[in-house]
């Protein structure tokens, strides 16, 4: 079962420069098609930091710890999503087969990081949550270390190059994705709906467990007050775990998603990049806030999609606009409205 | 302890002419890991300065390190407006802390008014933007990303525009110097800037413990300890924390500028990314949080465990390479070589064993090595060895 002949597989990226930006010059029609263009581009970012981001949010409002494992998980997502698709889809398997088994990957990495994840919570940070909010953020860090490292090691063993991209999962992807379909007369990128698609997935998911399930209340509830849930006699603790363990499971389905992407990829990397925007999401959302952190990922997608697309018609001559805009959103939402966009006042003692 | 870094060179050397040659090779740090304990030890000590005094995590304390290398990089290079090619280093030292002292004044200014978790986000926000500006800037190298390096000759520390009192510093451009006071010791380049180093990081480590000791110091532990109360006692916590900030700031620049004067060069990845400010916090912890001298002995910790890892002085590996019979090294390893398995996950794997010392040390020694040594003896180790030594002695 050696992966090493399959790390040789053809590369199948497309373009990152869109070709039809740079067609886009003059005429009140071209603008406003551009204009829905990059709005188009721009939500499909949005969903996928939506899906980086929704688990750490998740984790912060009920427990209040800044997980900083978040990436380090959503890369191991990434790498096991692809594992999947690359032992199971072949050149003859069919689109529709080949959409099954990324679900079937899904719902696979999901579950087994869900354990990991609760796993971790009793092992590690139970034993710790009477200490400073700061020996959390060290805790999950040193993990996230570990995790990375073993990561390495394990690739390394296997032929499989650490920090380049490893590119066969993404030549699994269905020819159907990499196209470009008409919508309202701009044509959007394809793979940009199939992630608002399982974007949209996730926030219903994750909707419908905070609202119809009992762990859900106890959440909503435990952001509000801890102690008066406890006093209510509520095992907070068992929640701790499920709440845990599920927002391991979400970072994990943001890495799966991302293994397609070809702006992403499979990578070590994907451990820092993932958790630094996730955490730009979720500052501007608001700590502990679902609703901020639809809206922020949003506000995000698209800030990078328009600021990439000034960058590629050569409006701007500065490579590094998109991030270094990403970043400035996080510094001055701190200075203007430290809670976030929609997060309660007193959530992380700012 | 100073002692024991100023002998160290020597005793290194001196053990490599005996039979234990291959096991201090193995076990023992080398000097140019030394070299690099002295700097990144004194940016810890800085960070340590401003997150274990008064508690608020620097996240982007990477900003102020990249600021000294960057501004010692640009002068050397004239790329600085207003300083001309040659000014001395150790000039250009201390205007690039200056300016990084500057840079935490505007950052704090506005970082202050957050606390906790959102205090640490902010700054690291703060880093990050000037990290990824600094990769994208085309007027600091023809390729920003991989950042720039010194094109002159070698800076020297020492008193400026005297060259009897000043020694140059770098692995390759550094002085050598023979037959020290006519004592018959030679020292190497690199022993000769771990020396200069040594000079630059000692001074730096008196001046941070004499502001820790002054009333001013006691105000930061009033504040990490209890914010409220210092303020309603009558402190204006703010402008201290700023103040404390500044300094930090300044002292880490301090580090990023020897760095770079010893290296010769800078790259964006080495100096402002977050991972550089994580490196200091790893150290910090490890030796001591909130004790000065914690995050040397966590620098020293760390590089040991790194030096012993890489094969590049003489390491575990190559011990184990040499050392271990054939037929072992080729046993059967879940489908690897055991010789493939010692290459992956020996060599250079450091970060992995110092990943799970770091958890354990979070969750069993949170007062870090030195922390806990000094709970331990009930107070400094200078001031209670006397004390256990004389009970032993009787």
């Amino acid at each position: 079962m050696s992966l090493a002949p399959l790390a040789g597989a053809a590369p199948q990226i497309a373009s990152l420069v869109d070709p039809g930006a740079l067609l886009a010059t003059g005429g009140a029609v071209d603008g406003l098609r551009t204009a829905a263009r990059v709005l188009a581009e721009g939500i499909g970012k949005g969903a996928v930091y939506f899906t980086i981001a929704v688990g750490l949010t998740l984790v912060f409002g009920l427990m209040g710890v800044l997980n900083f494992a978040h990436g380090a998980v959503a890369m191991v997502g990434a790498y096991l999503g692809g594992l999947v698709l690359v032992l199971v889809v072949g050149a003859n398997t069919g689109t529709l087969a080949t959409i099954l088994v990324f679900f079937v990957a899904l719902a696979l990495v999901f579950a087994v990081t869900t354990a990991a994840g609760s796993a971790m919570e009793v092992a590690l940070i139970r034993p710790i949550y009477d200490r400073t909010p700061t020996y959390q953020i060290l805790l999950t860090f040193g993990v996230s270390l570990i995790i990375e490292e073993v990561a390495r090691i394990v690739l390394t063993l296997r032929g499989i190059q650490p920090n380049p991209q490893w590119q066969a999962p993404m030549g699994t992807a269905p020819d159907v994705l990499l196209g470009r379909t008409e919508l309202f007369g701009v044509g959007v990128r394809r793979l940009y709906l199939f992630e608002v698609a399982i974007g949209a997935l996730v926030a219903v998911a994750v909707w419908a467990f905070l609202t119809k399930t009992l762990y859900g209340l106890y959440i909503r509830a435990g952001s509000e007050d801890t102690e008066m849930v406890q006093a209510l006699g509520i095992d907070v603790r068992q929640a701790f775990t499920v709440v845990f363990g599920v927002g391991t499971g979400l970072a994990a389905v943001g890495g799966v998603l991302l293994m397609w992407d070809p702006i992403w990829g499979p990578s070590v990397l994907l451990s820092i990049d993932v958790l630094l925007y996730a955490f730009v999401v979720v500052i501007i959302g608001g700590l502990g806030s679902f609703t901020g952190t639809l809206v922020a990922a949003g506000i995000v997608g698209i800030a990078d999609s328009v600021t990439t697309w000034l960058f590629t018609t050569g409006i701007v001559t500065f490579p590094g606009l998109s991030e270094v805009t990403i970043f400035l959103l996080l510094v001055v939402m701190l200075i203007i409205r430290p809670q976030g966009l929609y997060g309660v006042e007193e959530v992380g003692g700012h | 302890m100073i002692v024991g870094f100023a002998l160290y060179p020597l005793a290194y050397e001196a053990l490599l002419a005996t039979p234990a040659a291959p096991f201090a090779e193995a076990f023992l740090p080398a000097i140019t890991f030394m070299v690099v304990v002295l700097y990144t030890g004194l940016f810890a000590m800085s960070f340590d300065f401003i997150s274990g005094y008064t508690g608020y995590l620097s996240f982007g304390h990477a900003a102020f390190y990249g600021t000294g290398a960057y501004f010692v990089v640009l002068a050397a290079n004239g790329q600085v407006p207003g300083i001309p090619g040659g000014t001395p280093f150790m000039i250009t030292l201390l205007l690039g802390a200056v300016v990084a002292g500057l840079l935490a004044l505007v950052i704090g200014s506005v970082s202050f008014r957050l606390t906790g978790v959102y205090f640490a986000m902010i700054t690291l926000g703060f880093a990050q933007v000037i990290y990824e500006l600094i990769r994208s800037w085309g007027y600091v190298s023809t390729n920003p990303t991989e950042g720039a390096t010194v094109s002159g000759d070698a800076l020297a520390i020492g008193v400026p525009y005297v060259d009897a009192l000043s020694l140059d510093v770098g692995r390759l451009t550094g002085e050598s110097v023979e037959n020290l006071l006519g004592l018959g010791i030679d020292l190497s380049t690199t022993v000769v800037s771990y020396y200069a180093l040594g000079i630059v990081v000692v001074g730096c480590y008196f001046a941070m413990q004499r502001i820790l000791h002054s009333p001013f110091g006691r105000v930061m532990i009033a504040i990490r300890e209890n914010e409220e109360r210092a303020r309603a006692v009558g402190y204006p916590t703010y402008r201290f924390k700023l103040a404390a900030f500044a300094i930090s700031g300044f002292f880490g620049a301090v580090a990023g500028g020897v760095f770079a004067a010893y290296s010769r060069s800078v790259a964006p990845d080495g100096t402002f990314y977050f991972l550089v400010t994580a490196d200091a916090l790893i150290t910090t912890i490890i030796g001591g949080f909130g004790t000065l001298a914690g995050p040397v002995f966590g620098t020293l910790f760390t590089q040991g465990l790194e030096d012993v890892l890489s094969t590049e002085s003489g390491g575990v590996a190559t011990l184990l390479r040499e050392g271990l019979p054939a037929n072992v090294l080729e046993a059967d390893l879940f489908g690897v070589s055991l010789e493939l398995f010692v290459n992956t996950a020996v060599d250079g794997r450091a970060p992995l064993y110092l990943g799970i010392i770091f958890v354990l040390f979070v969750l069993f020694v949170p007062n870090g090595i030195l922390g806990t040594l000094r709970d331990r003896l009930g107070g400094t180790v200078g001031k209670r060895l006397p004390d256990y030594l004389r009970r032993y002695r009787r």
